[in-house]
């Protein structure tokens, strides 16, 4: 039995490519109520009157919420209500909510609730937030409450600030020969999932809140609905069928706490409330935007000396998990590169702009697209090649990161061997650019990638295993299935532990945050870590079990037993042993004697050795490994009407050992052209008044089948010493350096620096109009 | 999810349909004439489309004519813009309706709704003003035929309650030299920053666009200043002097890059054009 590194397909690909595989929005049980959310048409406004009369006598309406002040929420600092009373802080931000008999009737009476507004003047960039004399979004945030290690500044827009100080600054630019510093901006965007997000909730006549919804946090959910509405937590239960996707846009927490809210009103009933694409985009949170400014100084072989680093996070109207989006990226702050001198301030800054949930990635290709263009910026300075550059600096074991944790060959994969490989496959000594003739330019752009996750220092998982009588296994795990196939990844590390056939092990597929044990959040591409390692252990669980009652019934000691091929044996002598079904419900001797019982296995990790960054100066150990990478883009681009195609994607990525190849590339690719399409043409087009013009499919374009270039996958091993078989995550790190490299790429081919995004003709065409680029279309 | 609801009839004749258009108007039901749908489900979700009757006109046999009648090429207005795609009778019409949406979509946007609808690209249009199509609506005095010149003018102006029936373009148009370029903010999908279509007439080059104003045009003065003689890029900058003010400047880009990219591909199609002697 040797399933690691085996293609096995994924449990639930029948029910999913059959159309059978339920999600939330596909329970339609009768006496259902639905919410219909009523949102803000401004920015940014003052709510002076809500009518709601007409709303609640339409026959069948059940509830009207509107004006209420429920408990303040807010993950790092509670700032937000769930519906806005006496501001509206962002477009789309939900004001009311009506509960009714149907859908139909829900939307017939929001669209008859009126609400006047008084506009305000709007913060529309994060820039602007940070100017002395720009509107405060949260006049009260000296008030809030807020978990400890969150740093707003009250009387600003600052919701959180991150310092990195490490090594010398005036020892690194005094080492500095040449420096280069560049500034970056781009606005928020959204994560597009094709589920769009429904939450449940039904209250029960025994006071059990059950909610179900398209989550990737049920455990968080059921915290929050206790910590925020005063129910004991026991009393919560969280259903998760299957979730649509979704790229850390379902980690946050919102619909839910409006879901229990309308079903409290509607005396408990079961209520659903089912976003439409629009609310999706514009209501629910958001993928962050970034200003940044980016100063580098190396000596003349290009050794960095000094990064000094200022990143202005577009956290949008509520701080929610933004706080931590700007903290994440302090702490990878200077990209996978060994540098000795470092000054970061991230701030995560408010704006009347729609609020950031986690994306996948989380804030890294934000700030690799930021330092990866000033590393293109430097090689050019110098004269260097633009990938020896990387080489010389890459970070390694024995390097310290910026929070100056000391790297070693278990902690991160192996950078330069993955530049090495990536320098093959792009057959980089061809040159960076070539011209083919007929206005066309071919050019190649690079970067390189590292990510951590930051998550919390105790985030843990566990996992329990039962028994069926056929000896086959059961697997519970919290960790929700979003399409990454990590449930069947946990199946591959049972059945290779426990030597039997996959087909032998039932995952279950839901979660019930009653039965299931619990997985902390499925984010951060930490899934197959901490629920693998959870899955060992219950194995090992089992396996004492299964010994101990073979030792009796073969009567000989549990250490020289063998749990394989689903029996338990004598490791020197096959011949003798017991079928695991005949023991996994305890066992019968022939004279009626029962001895044993069903087995239960179980198993828990928690990360270790996580601290908290420190206020001053960052030191802290943030997370438990560093996954590296390098990739490329090669465009082609067209001198004339500057429109370019992508040709080719490559990434090199060190995931440790490969668990489930075809799984592996497939979410490598996935991400790389969610990379590309945020690089290249996702964005929010806010007008002058903060509203978001686009929060429709036909305006705002993910790319489609027919626009994708050729992916290239490949994998640099080296194995994570403490993680299940020695594998890293692999569910983001595709993303991270691709609108990056695509900057770069077309850098070249345009002959200007491409600093925002995304990367259209138009901003090609805006950038080389500065630089004098002649209108003259001939 | 529409929160409206309709009424739905199929008549089998133009004249049951008008009829049934104007007596619904008089129950105050605010009835649209459709075929595909599209619009009504698409911008109906989102109040911009409201009926309570809808009189679908897949029946009626003049609506889904394709093919030649007497010297004309006839287009019924029901028909798909893929059954279109996929006859292609009518090579220009064909380019201008597969750059329209995604092919799903076309297998139910019909010619007659792109034409009518309020999505203002209306890229079906072009092909017809390019060719002076006479237009066939019917109202409650009958069956008219008209130049569509004389009728379109940024909308179809149609007479309330009349019904688009078809498009007759004659024969000798099918088989000219044309150029159909949809330039859009990035790759294969999204709405135009620009569709301009072409075609090498007899007397000289005539253009129609999309995108470049919130309503689609034709225009003579700017096909004059292009026919003029002179080097191509002196006479596109003189043709610009006509184009409709301001120019379009929306999420898909601004005024002045869709004038960037309004040029180059006007730039291409006169020179192909111009080169192409068949």
């Amino acid at each position: 039995m040797d399933y690691i590194g085996k293609s096995v397909i994924r449990q639930e690909a029948w029910d999913k490519v059959s159309g059978k595989a339920k999600y939330t929005a596909d329970d339609s049980s009768p006496g259902i109520l639905h919410a219909k959310l009523v949102v803000s048409p401004y920015a940014h406004a003052r709510i002076k009157s809500i009518k709601t009369e007409k709303a609640s006598h339409v026959f069948g309406v059940r509830a009207v919420l509107a004006g209420e002040r429920f408990p303040l929420t807010g993950e790092e600092i509670r700032d937000r209500p769930p519906l806005a009373t006496e501001r509206v802080r962002y477009h789309g931000e939900a004001v009311a909510l009506v509960v009714a008999d149907t859908p139909h009737l829900a939307k017939k009476a929001a669209d008859l609730i009126e609400i006047e507004y008084e506009p305000l003047p709007v913060v529309n960039n994060p820039t602007e937030a940070l100017k002395k004399d720009a509107p405060l979004v949260h006049e009260q945030l000296g008030t809030y409450q807020k978990e400890e290690r969150v740093y707003p500044v009250p009387g600003t827009n600052i919701a959180n600030q991150t310092k990195i100080r490490k090594g010398n600054m005036e020892k690194g630019w005094a080492e500095s020969e040449v420096t280069v510093e560049e500034y970056f901006s781009f606005s928020p965007s959204d994560h597009a999932a094709m589920e769009t997000r429904c939450s449940m909730c039904e209250i029960r006549s025994n006071g059990d809140v059950v909610i179900t919804s398209s989550s990737q946090a049920p455990f968080m959910i059921k915290r929050l609905i206790h910590e925020y509405f005063e129910v004991d937590i026991g009393k919560v239960i969280v259903e998760t069928p299957f979730v649509g996707g979704g790229y850390g846009g379902k980690a946050s927490i919102q619909l839910e706490l409006l879901a229990y809210l309308a079903c409290k009103a509607a005396g408990g009933r079961k209520v659903k409330l089912l976003n439409s694409r629009e609310e999706d985009i514009l209501t629910s949170p958001v993928h962050i935007g970034l200003d940044a400014r980016v100063r580098l100084g190396s000596t003349e072989e290009g050794e960095i000396k000094a990064a000094e680093l200022l990143f202005l996070f577009d956290g949008g109207a509520y701080s929610d998990k933004a706080a931590d989006l700007s903290k994440a990226a302090a702490a990878d702050c200077t990209g996978p590169y060994d540098i000795d001198n470092v000054w970061c301030n991230s701030l995560c800054m408010y704006t009347n702009h729609p609020y950031a949930a986690p994306f996948r990635g989380f804030s890294h290709s934000e700030l690799l697209f930021a330092i990866e263009r000033t590393m293109d910026s430097l090689a050019e300075k110098l004269g260097m090649d633009r990938l020896l550059l990387r080489y010389k600096n890459a970070i390694k074991p024995g390097d310290t990161t910026p929070t100056q944790v000391p790297l070693n060959k278990s902690n991160v994969g192996n950078l330069p061997a993955c530049i090495r490989r990536l320098k093959e496959i792009i057959d980089w000594d061809e040159g960076v650019a070539k011209d083919i003739g007929n206005n066309k330019i071919r050019a190649k752009g690079v970067s390189c990638i590292w990510k951590t996750s930051t998550i919390e220092s105790d985030a843990g998982s566990g996992v329990i295993l039962t028994f069926n009588p056929d000896g086959s296994i059961n697997l519970m795990s919290g960790i929700i299935e979003i399409g990454t196939g990590t449930k069947t990844v946990l199946a591959q590390i049972l059945a290779e532990r426990m030597k039997m056939e996959i087909s032998q092990i039932h995952v279950q597929m839901e979660v019930n945050t009653q039965s299931t044990p619990e997985h902390w959040k499925t984010v951060a591409s930490r899934g197959t870590f901490l629920a693998g390692r959870a899955v060992l252990e219950a194995a090992e669980d089992v396996i004492r079990q299964l010994k101990n009652i073979a030792s009796c019934v073969l009567r000989a000691k549990a250490s020289d037993l063998t749990v394989a091929f689903g029996k338990v044996f004598l490791r020197d002598d096959p011949s003798i042993g017991i079928d695991v079904k005949d023991i996994a419900y305890g066992y019968t001797f022939p004279n009626g004697n029962a001895i044993g019982g069903q087995i239960i296995g179980r198993g828990h990790y928690n990360l270790r050795h996580l601290t908290h960054m420190n206020k001053e100066t960052g030191a802290g150990k943030p997370g438990p490994e560093w996954s590296v990478g390098a990739q490329a883009v090669e465009v082609e681009f067209d001198k004339r009407d500057l429109t370019y195609r992508i040709i080719r994607a490559v990434s090199v990525v060190d995931i440790g050992t490969v668990l489930n190849e075809m799984a592996a590339k497939g979410q490598v690719m996935g991400a790389m052209s969610m990379g590309l399409s945020f690089g290249s043409r996702e964005t929010f087009k806010f007008d002058e008044f903060g509203r978001v013009m686009n929060s429709q499919l036909r305006t705002y374009r993910p790319i489609r089948y027919s626009e994708h270039p050729d992916y290239v996958v490949d994998f640099v091993v080296t194995p994570q010493v403490d993680a299940a078989y020695g594998a890293r995550g692999a569910g983001e790190h595709g993303i991270l350096g691709m609108p990056a490299a695509l900057g770069n790429a077309l850098s070249i081919a345009a002959g200007v620096k491409l600093n925002e995004l995304p990367l259209t003709p138009e901003l090609i065409w805006r950038v080389k109009k500065k630089e004098g680029f002649s209108d003259a279309f001939i | 999810m529409l929160s409206f609801d309709f009424d739905y009839y199929q008549p089998k004749s133009i004249e049951e349909a008008v009829q049934l258009y104007h007596a619904l108007d008089r129950e105050e039901k605010h009835p649209l004439y459709y075929s595909g749908g599209t619009e009504i489900i698409t911008l109906g979700r989102l109040d911009l489309v409201y009926t309570n009757a809808v009189i679908d006109i897949k029946a009626i046999p003049e609506c889904e004519v394709l093919g030649t009648q007497e010297g004309y090429f006839v287009t019924g207005s029901g028909l798909t813009l893929t059954a279109i795609e996929e006859n292609n009778g009518f090579p220009l019409l064909s380019k201008a309706a597969s750059g329209v949406a995604d092919h799903t979509a076309r297998n139910k946007i019909t010619v007659g709704g792109n034409i009518c609808g309020q999505i203002f690209y209306r890229e079906a249009v072009l092909p017809f003003l390019l060719t002076d199509s006479k237009i066939v609506a019917a109202g409650m005095n009958g069956v008219r035929t008209e130049h569509i010149m004389s009728l379109f003018n940024k909308t179809l102006r149609l007479k309330k309650g009349e019904l688009l029936v078809q498009l007759q373009t004659e024969k000798r148009y099918l088989n000219v030299p044309y150029r159909c370029v949809k330039k859009r903010p990035q790759w294969d999908t999204g709405y135009p920053l620009v569709t301009i279509a072409a075609i090498k007439a007899e007397e000289g080059i005539r253009v129609a666009f999309s995108g470049v104003s919130p309503f689609p045009f034709r225009s003579r003065e700017m096909e004059k200043a292009l026919n003029e003689n002179g080097r191509i890029k002196e006479r596109i900058l003189a043709s610009l002097q006509h184009l409709p003010k301001p120019v379009l400047d929306d999420v898909e880009g601004s005024s002045e890059y869709r004038l960037f990219v309004l040029k180059n591909t006007l730039f291409d199609i006169l020179r192909e054009l111009e080169e192409d002697h068949r």
